[in-house]
This record gives C-alpha cells, sequence and structure tokens, in this order.
C-alpha cells in the first residue's frame, strides 16, 4: 500500500458500502420499522462491543500477529468493574483502573508475543483459557448484577433526544483515534511496514518489540473500554461474559480488508465492515432467521472475506493472461505466524 | 525456526544430551511423570490402578483428536474446525444409527469416516487450494459446521434408547482389564505416528511444515500435501466423533465445543510446534494425557473447576516457552551448520 494512487478500483470500502446499502434495503423489505431513526441508531448497539474488540485487534493483525483472548479480557474486565461496584468505588475511579487492567492483560500477551518471540496464536490461546479462568476466579461463579446506576450509564443511556446511544458516540471517537494512529501518525506507518517485513523494519530501525507490545497493550485497553459498554448493555458481570464472540470481531477484521498476514488494510474498511455484519445481523434478526443459521451465514461471509483475493487474483489473470505466471513458493505460506 | 524435524533421525547423534533435546517427547514424558508425582504425593488415590485407568479412559478421545490437530500443525497450519467437525459427524452418524435399526457397525463407522474426510477435504480445499489463512479458513468452517448440525437438529438431540445396544455397550469393554478406548486410540496414534515417520507422503508432511520454500524447490507439491493433512485430520476426527457419540449416548448439538481449544492444547503441550514442521503425534497424544491429569488430579484436589482454565491456559503458554527455549538450544547447538 505505497501509495493510495496505486489502488485499483474498486475499492474495498466502496464494495462495502454497496453491500451496507443492499443489506439495508434487503432489511427494509422486511420490517416496515426498520427505516425508523431510533431502530437504526439503537440497532448499532449490538456491534459496538465487539467493534472496540476488532478495532484493537486490527492494529494487531496489522502487525501480522494475532489476539485471540480480547473477549476473555472483557470478562477481566466485568468482573472486576463488579467487584469496584460492590465496593461502592465511583466509576471514575473505576473506569481508568479497569482499562488499565485490559491494558496490561494485553501488554503481557505482547511481552510473550514480541518479547520472547513466541507464536502470537499459541500464546493468545493460552491466555484466552487463562484470563477466562482469572474472571471466574476474581468473580465466581455466581454472576452480579447489583450494578449502581452510575455503572450503567454508559452502555445504556441515550442522547440527543434520547436517539443516540453514548456508546455509539464513543465508539466513533475511538475508530477515529484508531484511524488517526494508524493512517496518520509514524506510529501506524510502523505498524504496517513491520506486517510487509519484520526483518526490513529492524534494519530501518524501528523497535519491532516496543511497537508490538504497544499494540497489544492497545488492543486490551479497548477490551477494557468494552467490559464498561457490556456492563451498561446487559447490566451483569460473570466469568463467561463474552465468551465465543472472538469469531465475530476476527470476521470483521478480515472482512474489512485486513490482511491477516499483516502489512495492508485500512481502519475505514473494518468500520464499515462492522456496519455491514450489523445491518446483516439485524436484518437476519428481523426476518426471524435463528441464531444458528446467523452462525453459518457469518461463517460464510468470512471464508468469502478471505476468498477475496485469491478470487481477485484469478480474475485478473483470466483478464490478462499475459501476466500469468506459476505460482511461487510464496503460495505455499499459509498462515504466516512467525 | 526447527531444526530436523525427525527425532529419530538424529540417533547417531554425537553426545547424549543433544539427542535428548531433539526427542521432542522427552519434555512432556517429564513433565508428566512429575505431574503424576505431586498428584500422588497430594492425593494418594491418584496413582492407583483404577484411577490411572480412569485417566487414561478419558484421555483416549481427546488423544485422537489432539493426533488429528498435530497432523495438520505439522504442515504449518491448523484446525480449529476440530470439535464442530467431531460434533456433525457424530450428530449425523447418530441420527443415521437411530433411524435405521439393524444397521451393522461396519457401517457406521464407514459413515462417520466418510463423512470426516469430507468434511476434511473441505477444510482442505480451502487452505491448500484457496489460499486462505488456516485460521480464518477454519474458524468460518467451524461455524459453519456447528451451525449445520443445529440446522440439521432443529432442537432435538438422538437420545441413547433411539441407539443400538452395541453402541452404547462398547465403550464399556475391557480388554484385560483396559479400557477398549485406550485401546483404540494406543492404536490409532501408533499408525499414524508410523505412517509420518516412515512413509514418503509422511515425510512429506514435515518438508513441507519445515521449510515450505524448501519443499517447493524440491519439487513437492504443497497443496497436495496439505490437502491431504486436511483429509487425514477429518477422517480422525470422524472416529473421534463417533467414539464421543457412543461413550455419552445421548447426542446433542453442542457435543465436543470447545475440543479445537483442547485438542490444540494437548497437541501443544506435547512438543508439536505452531510452526510446523516439528513434533510428533505420539507428543501430541501424550500432551491430551497431560490435560487429562490435570483434570483429573485437580478434581481429586477438589479445587474449583475454573482453576482448570487457568492452569491449562497456563500450561500451554508455558509449553510453548519451553518449545521456543529447545528450538533455541537446537539453532545455537547446530548454528555452525546453519546459514
Amino acid at each position: 500500500m505505497a501509495a493510495k494512487a496505486k489502488r485499483q478500483w474498486p475499492f474495498w470500502e466502496f464494495t462495502l458500502i454497496v453491500a451496507i446499502l443492499g443489506a439495508g434495503a434487503w432489511s427494509s423489505t422486511l420490517s416496515p420499522y426498520y427505516l425508523s431513526v431510533d431502530q437504526l441508531f439503537g440497532s448499532t448497539r449490538a456491534f459496538i462491543i465487539p467493534g472496540l474488540l476488532a478495532l484493537g485487534l486490527a492494529v494487531v493483525v496489522s502487525l501480522g500477529e494475532i489476539d485471540i483472548s480480547l473477549a476473555s479480557i472483557i470478562a477481566v474486565g466485568t468482573v472486576t468493574l463488579s467487584k469496584f461496584s460492590a465496593a461502592g468505588v465511583p466509576l471514575g475511579v473505576s473506569a481508568p483502573i479497569v482499562v488499565a487492567i485490559g491494558a496490561l492483560c494485553g501488554a503481557f500477551n505482547g511481552l510473550l508475543v514480541a518479547k520472547w518471540r513466541l507464536p502470537s496464536l499459541a500464546v493468545t490461546l493460552g491466555t484466552m483459557g487463562a484470563y477466562r479462568g482469572l474472571a471466574f476466579i476474581i468473580g465466581s461463579e455466581v454472576g452480579y448484577t447489583d450494578f449502581d446506576d452510575s455503572y450503567l450509564w454508559l452502555g445504556s443511556e441515550y442522547i440527543f433526544h434520547g436517539i443516540v446511544p453514548v456508546s455509539l458516540i464513543v465508539f466513533a471517537l475511538m475508530a477515529i483515534l484508531v484511524w488517526f494512529l494508524m493512517h496518520r501518525t509514524v506510529y501506524g506507518r510502523r505498524c504496517f511496514s513491520i506486517g510487509l517485513n519484520t526483518d526490513a523494519s529492524w534494519f530501518a530501525g524501528v523497535d519491532v518489540t516496543e511497537t508490538k507490545i504497544r499494540a497489544y497493550a492497545l488492543a486490551g485497553a479497548l477490551a477494557g473500554l468494552a467490559a464498561i459498554v457490556w456492563i451498561g448493555q446487559y447490566g451483569s458481570a460473570r466469568g463467561d461474559n463474552a465468551d465465543g464472540s472472538i469469531l465475530f470481531v476476527v470476521t470483521a477484521v478480515v472482512l474489512g480488508g485486513i490482511d491477516i498476514n499483516g502489512g495492508r488494510g485500512t481502519i475505514s474498511g473494518v468500520v464499515l465492515a462492522l456496519f455491514l455484519l450489523g445491518t446483516i445481523r439485524n436484518g437476519m434478526g428481523l426476518a426471524n432467521i435463528g441464531g444458528p443459521t446467523q452462525t453459518v451465514v457469518l461463517g460464510s461471509l468470512l471464508v468469502a472475506g478471505v476468498l477475496r483475493p485469491a478470487a481477485a487474483a484469478a480474475l485478473a489473470r483470466l483478464s490478462n493472461p499475459a501476466r500469468l505466471k506459476a505460482a511461487g513458493p510464496q503460495g505455499v505460506e499459509s498462515s504466516g505466524q512467525e | 525456526m526447527s531444526d530436523q524435524p525427525v527425532p529419530a533421525e538424529a540417533a547417531p547423534s554425537r553426545n547424549l544430551v543433544q539427542f535428548v533435546l531433539r526427542l521432542r517427547e522427552a519434555g512432556v514424558v517429564v513433565f508428566l511423570v512429575l505431574l503424576g508425582l505431586t498428584f500422588g504425593l497430594l492425593n494418594d488415590r491418584f496413582l492407583s490402578v483404577q484411577n490411572l485407568t480412569i485417566v487414561a479412559s478419558s484421555a483416549a478421545i481427546l488423544a485422537i483428536a489432539a493426533c488429528a490437530q498435530g497432523v495438520v500443525l505439522i504442515t504449518r497450519n491448523l484446525d480449529v474446525s476440530v470439535g464442530s467437525m467431531m460434533g456433525l459427524v457424530a450428530y449425523l452418524t447418530a441420527d443415521w444409527t437411530a433411524n435405521h435399526p439393524g444397521i451393522s457397525p461396519a457401517e457406521v463407522v464407514a459413515i462417520a469416516v466418510v463423512l470426516g474426510i469430507g468434511l476434511g477435504a473441505i477444510n482442505g480445499l480451502l487452505v491448500a487450494y484457496g489460499k486462505v489463512p488456516a485460521l480464518i479458513g477454519t474458524l468460518g468452517t467451524m461455524s459453519l459446521y456447528r451451525g449445520l448440525t443445529y440446522i440439521y437438529a432443529h432442537g432435538q438431540e438422538v437420545s441413547s434408547s433411539r441407539l443400538p445396544h452395541w453402541m452404547l455397550e462398547s465403550a464399556d469393554i475391557r480388554i484385560a482389564g483396559c479400557p477398549i478406548y485406550v485401546i483404540i486410540a494406543i492404536i490409532i496414534v501408533m499408525a499414524v505416528a508410523w505412517f509420518l515417520y516412515a512413509y514418503p507422503l509422511g515425510r512429506r508432511i514435515y518438508a513441507v511444515g519445515s521449510n515450505g520454500v524448501a519443499a517447493w524447490f524440491f519439487g513437492l507439491r504443497a497443496e497436495r500435501v496439505v490437502m491431504f493433512a486436511y483429509v487425514l485430520c477429518g477422517f480422525l476426527c470422524g472416529i473421534a466423533g463417533l467414539l464421543y457419540a457412543a461413550r455419552v449416548g445421548t447426542v446433542n448439538v453442542v457435543l465436543a465445543s470447545g475440543w479445537e481449544m483442547s485438542s490444540l492444547a494437548a497437541a501443544v503441550i506435547g512438543g508439536v510446534s505452531v510452526s510446523g514442521g516439528s513434533g510428533t503425534v505420539i507428543g501430541a497424544a501424550l500432551g491430551a494425557v497431560v490435560l487429562a491429569a490435570i483434570d483429573n488430579g485437580l478434581v481429586l484436589l477438589r479445587v474449583p473447576e475454573f482453576w482448570r482454565m487457568f492452569i491449562q491456559g497456563a500450561a500451554i503458554v508455558a509449553a510453548v516457552a519451553v518449545d521456543a527455549l529447545i528450538a533455541e538450544a537446537i539453532r545455537r547447538s547446530t548454528a555452525g551448520r546453519r546459514r
């Protein structure tokens, strides 16, 4: 992604926008209430929590790494919040602490991955279980629902005449922040350059270890923030909070056009993919399509999202046979975990 | 990256330390012995023959699943649809068996195996020929297969009363005091280990995972090898799913969910590197025994269930770290011969 001018039309983002409009049109035929402003804004709440995770994961994936422990970090955050709420600590104190705990959990992942050079998938698989266990240890097996009202505000309140969810504003701010970080700062360029070629970046003087640890810490901090939103949306904290939601998050990141091997992608693509997935889910809900079918659709979309580059390459080869080349050895590389 | 993938090739090695370092199973065996001694000291029931039989028996199915995961990991890929494949095969097979009274055991096994191979082949097509990153492709089929199970089941379950007696009783058969599941698991794991060790296709699986570029220059068709690894994985998951169904009796839609993680954990603990090319399926099976021993020991010690999750997660991280240390030690000891 050297220069913007080189990007091939149609942009992936454009395709996503068309798909969102298509899914929206389909949804509006299902229910007369779909196109009301209340409904449209309200339905965004469904993907704010996975959306916060996806923003953080996008940064980690741009480095060519992965973090599947993020959903477990949410659980650590929610049970910690329940302890604070029970102790009567005001949210102004506990919220920064929970975000910091999330960042710490993330930084620990980053330390294992970057400093000790361990494979990120295996490490975060381990910490996924460990953090989940930690959440149960902190919160015991009983759920906590007796939250102080101030704790619920961020995730449950609406502003502007009760139309726009506060959590949507928070998500939008975070999206702009991460977009700025990845596309307008030196740090972001470093992330993409590490994702493209770690060795070359290192020779160019990029502190690979520090960059990676910061990315993981950011993802963890966003998961901590998502925990606060969770409390407001569901009003309950338990060790199994957000269990299994990582599939949706990874789907959004990949469908958003972030190359799973690192180095390519845009944050706006991720945000659009979240809107697309949210619209499809919302529409399927309106059409009374059950959870299992939704899971199948989600899985198919994920596969379609990753088959896209291969399909595009095949199309290009068909339309321009002169560029046909034999499959190189890079075709063998599969998951790019190193 | 790992060096020579085969422990046995190091047999004529000049010093013993190097040889032991190259034996990927050494770490997990030592860990298993230490674990056994610790639990044995803390609770005298742990090391009784009866309890060890329980541990082996509960590890049997996971050992097969870990073996399946191990084959794919060795090619430098992974398969997170293992649990969903087991679940789908188990449900479809049990449902078919329940609707066709008088079906023979051989037919049931054939159905399970064919289904498993089919599901594995889909994964293989995606990853080997579709060039989809393994994690993403199988994450997709994981939800796809599980979703299909839900849709097919339609809120129902196959109750044990509808299954033939021989199927339910097969889980309790013992030969010379040893549960048949343990024997089946040992036979399968040994067969796969021998295949990977002694047959050209088995060696190619290591070659592709160890250094894909070199394998390509050597003329190996990586796509076929990876495809085969996924098909073998599906085949083994079919067997594991059927065994699981026969053991639990009542087959529901969530059967074996989460097993993708347990199988991955077992393989990693058993010394199979997620970076491909090294480790053996015997190690992966031993990793399954470690997980079963931890579970069993913690229950005997009355440790709350959620500590197990924490300890299992920590064990994975520790195993990966030890793996990296060993790889580093090997790299240093052979540094002169490397580029």
